[in-house]
């Protein structure tokens, strides 16, 4: 963790994203279909980042992109796919049967320990779990040990401390202070553990507003903040928006569909088309469609309804 | 509210029941993310036999909700409708590790005799011939966790396109992505230093089981109205234990079978069922 102090971290998509380089680790916040860093990973994509490994917890549309656009060399995540709204991830199946993609699963836990090691500033921590399961085989850097205290067996997992961690928080100030809105999931450990931190957010508040809201992650973590209104779309960003249902399903189509189909009909017009993000949001349906994600806030039927969403093509 | 009396209950509905019948009252009980089934018995388990059970949610980590329904997505705010608050990824996954979490839900696209779970990948891990999505927290929960309760919606082994048949449940397993109670290499959970009992119950859609206490395998313990011991057999690849006693299972009550109605209104349970289940039903 290194510590970033200037005053104004205001920067475009593009500046912040290119704080990635090729080959390193990142840690991609949020989870499954909730508050994932979109815009910048579009913009990952852009930028032709490649040979990245990433790590984290449970996750769905952000990781199968970047598989899907080739950015991936490495997956240790706990899970990737989509659920009871399609099943599993179709460009990461892909990258991982192929060879592309080297396999490399985890467990919350285990990786929640691993960041927490470079978090507090040790080497590894222990777990008790993963004894039995075939995870030991998966990962050579795992140790066993004999506990010297009580005579078990434990699980040595070494500290992980990412390149980059990608958040896409609610709010946010100029210096770079944070309010992420729960579920955290991993976010936090990301920050705390990852040498670098670029955020995008909802709204830039003042200071004053932020520090009233309770800001969860301090200013001097955080490298660069961009102001990206539905920057987590087609993923969902409470309490501004729901998740994108009919989105994600014309992009489960097009993914399923094979490489070809999923360059032709998501990545060109969806990543590749656009020359700025407010493009991008003209592209998916503009205010009518802005207006339709907000109507969770209308009571529970409207709500609902967003999960019902016809799985026809993208507006 | 539907007002209309309630005559029949279907395949899933029993099911959840079945998995709900395993929650104990006052214990702290979490499900995964993306698992309907579980947590429609959480839910029901603590508006009927265990009204002191803490309910932890799958992906919110919210602490006893009471969602408007549920959505087919697991980080979703509906599912905390009701909570006064959620705890963090880190709290949940320490409360199970020094060994406060009473029951956990796992199931798996490979079971093996012994309740070891493969979500992992069919074939070689490193090169798989089907990566599956992956274990979320089920590795470190079927280590840490007192007692385990495994469903599968899939017994009914399928046949592919070159007649042969593909088990779920199988003689042997391509990665142990969560561990029941004897490892790939013989050794029992208690003496790999792990928590708990292992799975005491699985429930599937052709009958509920448990454990053998001494070979630890599974073993049929109860059937539904509609199936038999051949057809457990059949579908099976190794050789469970039969208990000496196969009941039938209990039926949910009309209520019971509106409380699951009434928190699925979109029926997302029903995603996890082969239409074949879903047309079963039983007379109330």
């Amino acid at each position: 963790m290194s510590i970033f102090t200037s005053e104004n971290k205001r920067m475009s998509l593009d500046e912040a994203a290119s704080i990635v380089q090729d080959g390193m680790t990142i840690a991609i916040g949020g989870g499954l279909s909730w508050r994932e860093p979109m815009a910048l990973l579009r913009e990952l994509v852009r930028q032709n980042r490649r040979n990245l490994h990433v790590v984290g917890t449970a996750h769905g549309v952000d990781v199968d992109l970047l598989c899907g656009a080739g950015v991936i060399d490495i997956v240790e995540e706990s899970y990737i796919g989509f659920e009871q709204d399609f099943g599993m991830a179709p460009n990461f199946r892909r990258a991982c049967e192929s060879g592309r993609v080297q396999v490399h699963d985890t467990c919350c836990h285990t990786i929640i320990q691993q960041l927490r090691a470079a978090e507090y500033g040790v080497p590894f921590l222990p777990v008790r779990s993963v004894q039995g399961t075939d995870f030991l085989q998966l990962h050579p850097e795992y140790k066993t040990m004999t506990c010297p205290f009580t005579g078990l067996p434990l699980v040595l997992v070494p500290a992980l401390a990412p390149d980059v961690a990608i958040i896409h928080a609610q709010f946010g100030d100029a210096q770079g202070n944070l309010k992420i809105l729960p579920p955290l999931v991993a976010d936090l450990f990301f920050i705390r553990a990852s040498k670098h931190v670029i955020a995008s957010v909802e709204k830039i508040v003042s200071t004053g507003e932020l520090s009233a809201m309770g800001p969860n992650v301090p200013y001097f973590w955080v490298e660069s903040v961009v102001e990206a209104p539905y920057g987590a779309h087609p993923t969902s960003c409470y309490p501004f928006y729901a998740y994108d249902r009919a989105h994600l399903t014309s992009y489960y189509h097009a993914a399923q569909a094979g490489p070809e189909a999923f360059m032709n009909e998501y990545l060109a017009p969806y990543v590749f088309g656009p020359a700025s993000h407010g493009e991008y949001l003209s592209l998916i349906g503009g205010a009518g469609k802005l207006q339709e994600l907000e109507s969770w806030k209308d009571g529970d039927d409207a709500w609902r309804a967003l999960f019902t969403a016809p799985e026809g093509a993208i507006a | 509210m539907n007002a209309e009396p309630i005559t029949y209950t279907t395949l899933p509905e029993v099911m959840i029941y079945q998995v709900a019948r395993t929650i104990q009252d006052g214990e702290l009980v979490f499900h995964g993310y993306g698992s309907p089934v579980p947590t429609l018995a959480m839910l029901l388990a603590r508006r009927t036999h265990a009204a002191h059970m803490v309910h932890i949610e799958g992906a919110t980590y919210g602490i006893n909700p009471d969602p408007p329904f549920l959505p087919p997505t697991s980080n979703d705010w509906s599912l905390d409708r009701g909570s006064v608050m959620a705890i963090g990824i880190s709290d949940l996954f320490d409360i199970a590790a020094r060994g406060d979490m009473g029951r956990m839900f796992l199931s798996g696209v490979q079971v093996d005799r012994y309740g070891n779970l493969n979500v992992t990948a069919i074939g070689d891990p490193e090169t798989p011939r089907v990566k599956l999505p992956g274990s979320g927290g089920g590795c470190n929960l079927s280590g840490d966790v007192q007692h385990l309760t495994i469903w599968t919606t899939g017994h009914r082994a399928s046949t592919n396109k070159a007649g042969k048949r593909q088990f779920r449940f199988v003689k042997h397993i391509d990665f142990i992505s969560s561990i029941g109670h004897v490892s790939r290499d013989g050794i029992s959970r208690q003496d790999l230093g792990l928590r708990g009992g292992g799975p005491d119950w699985l429930v599937t859609e052709l009958g509920v089981f448990d454990f053998d206490p001494t070979s630890h395998v599974l073993r049929l313990r109860a059937l539904y109205p509609d199936t038999t011991i051949q057809d457990v057999l059949d579908n099976t690849e190794f050789e469970p234990v039969i208990a000496s006693e196969v009941s039938t299972v209990p039926l949910p009550t009309p209520e019971h079978v509106a409380l699951i109605r009434r928190f699925d209104p979109l029926r997302t349970h029903q995603r996890e069922f082969k239409s074949s289940d879903l047309s079963r039903c039983f007379d109330l």
